[in-house]
This record gives structure tokens, sequence and C-alpha cells, in this order.
């Protein structure tokens, strides 16, 4: 029983948008052909949305999934699809059940779902190709192909984990926290 | 219902699946005739059983190691590939220069991409129209061939041309004795050639990649004109992973690092030189300063005389040596050669007698340098470059007490007189004495790698042509190959000012070019007033452009014929951005698509010379059978590595085959990790005096002024209040080929950035169009998207080099997304700086709301 989660840190990313990419192409392969493989946030088919604020302090964040403990879009499911996969904490969708009703994208605060224009269903980090890693026991494509070391994927219960010991050492932070939703998502402000 | 069972289906269409249809395409891959050694070989290494499939039954990519090629880095990557299809790519773990960026993460869309050149094309129509007609390789090589002997016959071997990258640079240099001609020159003026020429002024050193800060042990690192987000994602890792440095960027326009924890000042653009120079005027004046570096190893203690040369031994002394330079030396209150004195003198000024009785004023370097700087006081500086005085004193101690180390540059800001820059950067290094200290700006360590071509003497005195594979072409086949190159005899220093290739084909001017070969490049969008470019294109008697992709120049071109991809072919090549000296293999990963016929160049420029000049094809090793593609990848090509390799083994004492297979598994080999102190503590530098030049002798010998100053930018600066600086800059989604391929539809950025000031001035509103007219180029416009944005200084528009303003006829055929926004080489003032031959992309433009 591992509970995963992730820490993007952005002060030292570059933007170079290597794991934006890197998502795509590994676990939306056939969306390559596609005129918008992603039109629900018109970008690529990836699980990675860049947040821009061009005004003030300009600033980018690269936002995916929070792997919420009391995740929104698992509650709002009606047929169970949208599930946390108590062996690694993970949110996770069961294709099986899912009906498309899309209730789990409205329902996210962090519009961290998006539509799959091919199969009409909600798609998430992370992508099959990344779990398929993560089974294998390794990092996720967005932390593995990352040059700045701005990633960190791993379990947060255990205390000698990277990402245990960077969250412990440095200030981080979590995005609505308010909510209550509980995100396994850390992030250090730039 | 069923529009739901409809969905399901769909989503069961899984990866798996999309494997096997792809599995499927690579089955029907035709296999040349010959090639199946290498056939089986490749399918060793990529069956299935190669890749992973996990217990969810989703199958992984097997990985092998190849040097990126989406841009000029050559990162170590591992292409992942499954099928024989490349999917995706991940880092090289432990690579001396680890991938990867946006562009790398990129590379599965280039593979089969509609834009990718297949077949052998010929022009049809115009030059301009695109209208092509598909040819087999044998029509076009020899039609090329025909057309060559009849140029050659008509104005000489000197008369064809060559421009290229760096990704195939290594075997370029064969070229020019393949085709006779000098004249194989490169991007170099709008990217590293200031740079260059100020290391090897200062440091007796030219190429960027052979002094670089040491990115893991530095304290402070300040960029000029520079952004680590360009390229190389190595020294990326390298910064990153130092948790202790800080960066500093000057730069008109916020680069994607200072989205980080980088600090920002914006700057004027063009304005570089006076913003270095003032914070030498306060390391000097604040006295924080290494004197002792600068007494040990600089020649900052040199007498300069009047006329600005130095005072040597033999102005003292008949049979004085003109390379024993003087200096004053405080010990024995005496002058001294400056390798004798105990304790040379900083600041010394005196009249000193010649051998002949008549005497003349002297002053030491250090002393002129401190004079010129004064002219850079904050106060003055920050009129010039609108950076705040008490930042430019706060930078200035900041650097000196952290110990700092400014980047050297390559692909810097590009407003022509960015040597000026980089000398000052170099000298400011040197003042803090952190060369070649650990955290410093530091030396690479030499890999010996060999030269596919050197010139060498035979014992009959002759020079002859030595290939590294064994192959010797003789002094009387040499033609003009070793003639200075059509651009050095404009620009003495130039290490390629592609400008000069455009006169000599529109006026003759030297002598006449009349055929081109363009390889790996474009120079629409790579070089000064792309107007210009495609005037010559349209003179030339044949132009020739090989390429992965249809980009702008093809267009005017007489034949395209298709490049491999890296991923297609092998490559060994020395790492280049690394201190430590190290070699990495590239290996061949996938075939190329099964409905193309593309071959590497360096085949398809041997084969045209076989046909054109047969004696030089085979006075260089090439046989009549290599003309049989698959002939020439099982034998000819391993050949080539395999002398490679042998130089480099035998070179470092290492078994080859050990050397082969660590290369094969792990992509890289180091063969030296760096050691500092090295130069110029234990051994000399290449300058003149062996020593870091404060005051570069071999500027002085060029006819340059040794010392930093501030020169306007080449364009016309701008004055009234719609006049704006364009400034232009690559981002890590940025390369020539990477910026047409999908990705970059969504990620990538084709507006021009306004400073949210200008805009309310202005009336103008984000998403705007407007209109941008060169202030030098008359009549010369582009239209585009305006972003406003605080990413950009007031007074300055920034937009993306080799990203937007695409004009080639597919691509606006297609109605591309590559068509938007503008290409800046067309604004951009063609005017090199004398005697360097450095040119500027930035410009400056008329603004008008559309």
């Amino acid at each position: 029983m591992v509970r995963y989660g992730f820490l993007y840190d952005e002060s030292k990313c570059i933007a170079c948008l290597a794991c934006v990419v890197a998502c795509s192409t590994n676990n939306y392969e056939d969306h390559m052909s596609e005129n918008i493989p992603n039109p629900y946030w018109g970008t690529l088919a990836t699980n990675i949305r860049v947040v821009l604020k061009d005004q003030g302090r300009p600033e980018q964040l690269l936002l995916s999934c929070q792997q919420c403990e009391r995740a929104p879009c698992v509650e709002v499911c009606p047929t169970g699809a949208s599930y946390i996969n108590k062996s690694t904490g993970l949110v996770e969708i069961n294709y099986e059940k899912c009906i498309g009703c899309k209730a789990c994208v409205t329902a996210c605060p962090y519009n961290a779902r998006w539509v799959d224009p091919i199969k009409m269903l909600p798609m998430k980090c992370m992508g099959e190709a990344c779990k398929a890693r993560v089974e294998k026991g390794e990092q996720p494509f967005c932390v593995a192909v990352c040059p700045a070391e701005a990633r960190l994927f791993g379990d947060l219960d255990d205390p000698n984990s990277e990402i245990s010991k960077k969250i412990a050492s440095t200030k981080t932070t979590r995005l609505k926290e308010a909510l209550g939703t509980e995100p396994k998502f850390y992030i250090v402000r730039g | 219902m069923s529009l739901l069972v409809d969905r399901l289906e769909r989503i069961k269409m899984t990866r798996r699946d999309f494997i096997k249809t792809a599995a499927f395409t690579a089955a029907a891959l035709s296999i040349p005739t010959g090639g199946l050694k290498l056939i089986e070989s490749l399918a060793e290494t990529q069956t299935e059983s190669k890749t992973t499939t996990v217990a969810s039954g989703v199958t992984l990519p097997q990985y092998i190691p190849t040097n990126c090629g989406m841009c000029g880095g050559g990162c170590g990557i591992k292409v992942g590939v499954i099928n024989g299809r490349p999917v995706g790519a991940v880092p090289i773990e432990g690579h001396p220069q680890p991938g990867l960026c946006g562009r790398a993460a990129s590379l599965p869309w280039i593979y089969d991409n509609p834009l990718r050149l297949k077949k052998p094309m010929k022009r049809v129509g115009e030059r301009g129209e695109g209208n092509f007609q598909e040819v087999s390789w044998e029509q076009a090589l020899n039609e090329i061939a025909a057309k060559l002997k009849e140029i050659v016959s008509k104005y000489g071997y000197k008369s064809i041309a060559i421009t290229y990258h760096d990704v195939c640079s290594y075997e370029t240099s064969i070229f020019t004795y393949l085709l006779g001609t000098p004249n194989a020159v490169q991007h170099v003026s709008t990217c590293h050639l200031a740079g260059s020429i100020a290391r090897a002024n200062v440091l007796g050193v030219a190429g960027p990649t052979l002094v670089d800060p040491d990115y893991e042990n530095a304290s402070y690192l300040l960029l000029v004109g520079r952004s680590l987000s360009t390229g190389i994602m190595g020294q990326v890792k390298r910064a990153r992973s130092n948790s202790k440095l800080r960066i500093v960027v000057v730069d008109p326009r916020m680069p994607e690092l200072s989205f980080g924890n980088a600090e920002w000042i914006p700057i004027i653009p063009g304005t570089d030189p006076a913003f270095v120079l003032s914070l030498i005027n306060v390391v000097i004046e604040e006295g924080l300063y290494d004197s002792r570096f600068l007494q040990k190893y600089t020649n900052a203690p040199f007498l300069i005389k009047q006329d600005g040369k130095p005072l040597t031994e033999a102005d003292l002394k008949d049979g004085g040596s003109p390379t024993l330079y003087m200096v004053y030396d405080s010990l024995t209150s005496s002058l001294a050669p400056y390798n004798k004195a105990s304790q040379p003198a900083l600041s010394y000024e005196a009249t000193v007698t010649l051998k002949d009785g008549s005497t003349v004023n002297v002053k030491t370097a250090f002393q002129m340098l401190r004079e010129r700087a004064s002219q850079y006081s904050p106060s003055d500086a920050s009129k010039i470059t609108g950076v705040d005085p008490d930042t430019i004193r706060r930078i200035a101690r900041e650097f000196a007490l952290y110990h700092g180390v400014a980047d050297d540059t390559w692909y810097a800001a590009k407003n022509g007189n960015e040597y000026d820059a980089v000398k000052g950067l170099l000298i400011l290094n040197a003042l803090v004495g952190n060369i070649d200290a650990i955290g410093g700006l530091v030396f690479q360590e030499a890999t010996g790698f060999p030269s596919m071509v050197t010139l060498v003497q035979t014992p009959d005195g002759k020079t002859v042509a030595k290939t590294v594979y064994g192959a010797t072409m003789p002094q009387e086949m040499l033609g003009d190959a070793t003639q200075k190159r059509v651009d050095q005899l404009k620009y003495k220093l130039t290490l390629g000012t592609f400008d000069a290739v455009l006169d000599a084909i529109l006026k003759d001017d030297p002598y006449p070019i009349r055929a081109l070969f363009i390889i790996g490049t474009t120079p629409i969008l790579r070089d000064m007033n792309a107007s210009k470019v495609i005037q010559a294109y349209k003179k030339l008697d044949l132009v020739v452009f090989i390429n992965v992709l249809y980009q702008d120049d093809a267009d005017y071109a007489d034949y395209i014929l298709p490049d491999t991809i890296f991923m297609e072919r092998e490559e060994f090549i020395s790492t280049k951005w690394t201190a430590h000296a190290a070699v990495q293999l590239s290996r061949k990963v996938v075939e190329p698509p099964e409905d193309s016929d593309p071959r590497e160049a360096f085949w398809t420029m041997f084969e045209i010379a076989r046909r054109a000049f047969p004696e030089r094809a085979y006075a260089l090793g090439w046989k009549d059978e290599y003309s049989d593609y698959s002939k020439y990848e099982e034998e000819f090509a391993p050949k080539v590595i395999d002398s490679k390799l042998t130089a480099v083994a035998n070179k470092w004492g290492i078994d080859k085959d050990y050397l082969r297979s660590n290369l094969e598994s792990n992509g890289f080999f180091i063969l030296k990790k760096k050691s500092y102190y090295s130069k110029p503590y234990k051994s000399s530098l290449g300058t003149p005096s062996g020593l870091v030049e404060i005051y570069p002798l071999s500027a002085l010998a060029s006819g340059l002024d040794p010392l930093p100053k501030y020169v306007p930018p080449v364009y016309t600066i701008p004055r009234n209040p719609n006049e704006f600086y364009l400034v232009n800059s690559k981002s890590p989604m940025v390369s020539v080929t990477a910026t047409i391929l999908e990705p970059a539809k969504f990620l990538e950025d084709r507006t021009i950035w306004m400073n949210p000031i200008d805009a309310a001035r202005l009336g103008i509103r984000d998403g705007d169009l407007v209109q941008v007219e060169s202030l030098d180029l008359p009549g010369i416009k582009a239209v585009a998207e305006v972003r406003i944005t605080n990413r950009v200084r007031e007074g300055v528009l920034y937009t993306r080099a080799q990203t937007g303003g695409r004009r080639a006829s597919r691509l606006v055929a297609m109605k591309h997304f590559s068509t938007a926004g503008i290409n800046p080489d067309y604004l951009a003032k063609d005017s090199p700086l004398p005697i360097i031959g450095a040119g500027a992309t930035n410009s400056s433009v008329r603004l008008t709301k559309l």
C-alpha cells in the first residue's frame, strides 16, 4: 500500500513543456493526427494544462489532476467509475463503468479533466502509459523527462521518499485547500 | 445505447491495438537488397520482446540511445520504439549532456509528418511557386551532377557554395573536398560568431562549447543576452541540481527561466556592452577584483604604448624578443619581461626610452581598461541601458562577492554588437579570477576527436587531404578547397557569414557563386534580410535543398532531396556541451516510413560528386557499388564510424570493442572527467601571451579595438511613439523543425508581445492585429496578433525566432498554423559587423494597428 503524490517546483521550471508533450505522445499517441486533439482545453491531448498569467509578475503553472483525497469527481460520479485506487491513492477511472456523463469534468475544481474527442469520455492524469510505468516501478513520463528537476512523484507515506523529504524541507502549497479536497499535488511557488 | 456501445468499443481501441496497427505498418516495410544484415541487427534490439508489457496489459516501449537532432544541440536521449515506430523519448541518465525539452518530446510527430520529404523532387514551375514533380534518385542526381559540371566549367569549383547546420557539420567538412570548393558557410553570423571571436581574443579558444560556466558548482550565474532555456537541457539540469545557484538574466524580454527563480533585469535592446562595461567599472572602482589572478594569469600588467601596441623587449634592446611583453615589477621597481617579474604592477604609467632613443608613454592594460570602463559609470550606463544605476551596482557587487560566472554566450542577443558585450563578459570573469575554477568559467577537456579530413604534408613537400577512414586526396586534386572562403575574404575573422555568399551570388562580389546546396538548414529562417536570401536563390543556376521537412527555402530549390532523421541512422560524435571529454553514439532506432525513400546527406553528396567529378569521389574512398544505398549503409557508413571509434580508442588507450559496447548500451562514454585549475594555471592558453588577455593582442592585430566599448546596434534606433525595437529569441520548444510539428500549434507562440503600457498608450488590446514595417528595409512589412504581457520591456516588441510567419507554398496551401505570426528575419537589416561578420536579426519597426 502506497499513497502516491506529485510535486511541481515552479521555481525550477523553465517552461520547456517537455512534460506536456511527453504526456501526450506517450499516453495519447492515437490522437496525433487529430485536428484539435483536446478541444476541451483547446490544446494537445495531454493531462497537463498550461496556465499562463501575463499580467503583473508573469507566472506559468503546469496543472494536472491533484489526486485529491476527498475528490469531488469521485463524489459526483453516478456509476462509481471515478474512484480512488486504494493501493496507490491515485484517482482513477474505470471505463467499463463510465457512461460519459461528464459530471466529474464539471465537478473538478481544478479543471484537470478533459473530454477525449475520439472516445467522448473523460481523461485525466495518469494516462495508461504512465500508470504502466509506475506499475513497473518507474516515474511517470512528466517526471522522467523533466530536465530541470522541477517534478517529483512518490509515496507520501514513506518519509524517505524524495517527495516526502522535499515537502518536509521546503515551503509548499496546495491549490484551493479551503475546499477540503485534500490534494496530493504539492507546489513550490516560483 | 448504441452510442454508448460505440464509445466503449472506441475506448477498447487501446494503446495495444494502436501498437498492433503500427506493427502491421512496420511489417510492410520494404527491405532493400543487401540491407538484410542491418535490418537483422535492428530487429535484434527492436522486437516486441524488448518492449515491456505490464500486468495491466499496456506495452511500454524499448528505449535506444541517440543524439537528439530536433535542434543542433545533440543532447543524449533514448528514443522509445514500439514495433518500428518512435513513440517518445526519455533522457539518458548519467549522460554528460542529457536531454530533453519540448522539441525532443515532439519527435514522434516528425517521423511520418505530412510535411516530411519522402522522395526526390524536381522543380517544374518558376522558383518560388513551389511546384515540383517526383523523380527518381537516379534522375535527380544525374541532372544535378550535369548542371554542376557545367557551372564548374564556366566559373570554377569555388562557384559552388554549401550551407548547413551543426547536425551534420562533422561530415560536412568532407563536402568541400568532394566538390572542390572552400565555400561551406554556416549559420554562425546570426548565432555564436560574436562570442566565438571574443573568446578567441580573450581566452584563445573559439567555439562556444569549449568554454562554459560550471553550472553545477557556480554560486551566481549572470546571463546577458542569453537564456538557459534556449537549448541544451544538460546545462539546465546541472544548474537546477545546484540549489545554491542564483541566476540573473539581463534581456529585453523575460525568458522562460524567470517563470522560476531567475531574476530578470529588463534592458534596452542592443545596449548589453554598456551594461557589462558598467559592471566592470564598479568592480574596478570598488576594488572588488582579484589582483593576484590579474597579475599572474592575465595580461592586465602589460605595458601598452600610446599607439595601443604592447611594449616588448624588442622595443627596448637590439635582439630583444617581440613576444616578451614588458611589465613594471613593483618588487624591483624596474621594467621586466612579464614572465620574469615577481610583482607585476596593475597600475603604472611612465615615459619609457626605446632602443632608438625615442620616448613613449606607457600604461598598464589594466589602467587602460579602467579608463575605458570609467566612461560607463552606473549613472552614465543607466542612460544607455535603461537599467537603474543601483541595480547595476548591486549586480556588480553580487557578482564579485559571490565569485560569479558570466555565460560566455552563443545564440546571444542579436543586435550585431555582441562582440563587445561578450568580450566584456569574459573580462568580467577574469576580473574576479573565476577562470577554470570550480564554479567558474571552465575549459572543456579535449576529446581529441578525429577530424573527418585533415590536410597533411607529405615527405615530398606536397599537401594532401587525408580522411579519418584512410582515403587520401592528392594535392593536384584539391581544387579550390583549401582557399579562403568567400565570407573570409570580406570579414577576415568570420567563422561563417552567409550574407557574403549572398553578395557573391547577387553581385559577383568578389567572384560569382552559381550553385548552392542547403543541407539541414533554412537560411530564410536563420539569416538577416530574408528577402535578400530569396533574391539570391532566384539568381542561382542550381539550388539543391536537402532536409527532412518541407521548409520555406524548399520553394526556391531546383531539386529537393529527402534526408534521414537522426533516429534513422547511426552517428558517432564528441559530446558538445560538457566540460568532460566524452563521446556519444546515436543508434539507428527505426527505419524510415515505408512510403519514403530518404538518404543520408552524406551519401547524397558523394553520389552527386561521383557523377560530376568521379575522380574526387574515388580519391575520397567512394566506390561505384555504394550507389546502392543499402551497400553504403552496410559497408561505407559503418567504416567511417569504425575509423572514428578506432581513432578515439587509440588516443585514449581503450579497447575499441569495449568502447563500442559501452556506447551501444549507454549511448555515451566519458573519456576524462573535468580537471579544474588547468588553464592558464598549468598550461598556456591559445592567446599570443598564453595568458587570459583582458587587452586582447589578437584583436589589436586584426585591426579591432582591444578593449570593449559600446557602439549602438546596426539598426535604426526607434525614436517616434509608434516605433519599437523588435527582438527575437528561441524557447525550449523552438527549432526550425519543432515549430512546424503539432505540439507547437498549441504550445508555441506566434504573436508579437507588447508591454501593457505601450498597449494602453496606443489603444491596442490583446489579440488585435498589427502591422510592423522595418525602419531599415523600406516596404518590408508583416502582420501578427498582439499579446499584451509584462514579459517584454516597454518600447520593445518581441517575437519567437524560427516559429511563425512561414511562407512555404505547401504550408500556405495547408493553411498551416505556422503561417501565422512573423518571421523576424525578413525585417532585419543585412549589415554584418566589419572584420567580424556577425549580424543582427533584431530590428526596429513602425507599428500600425489594423
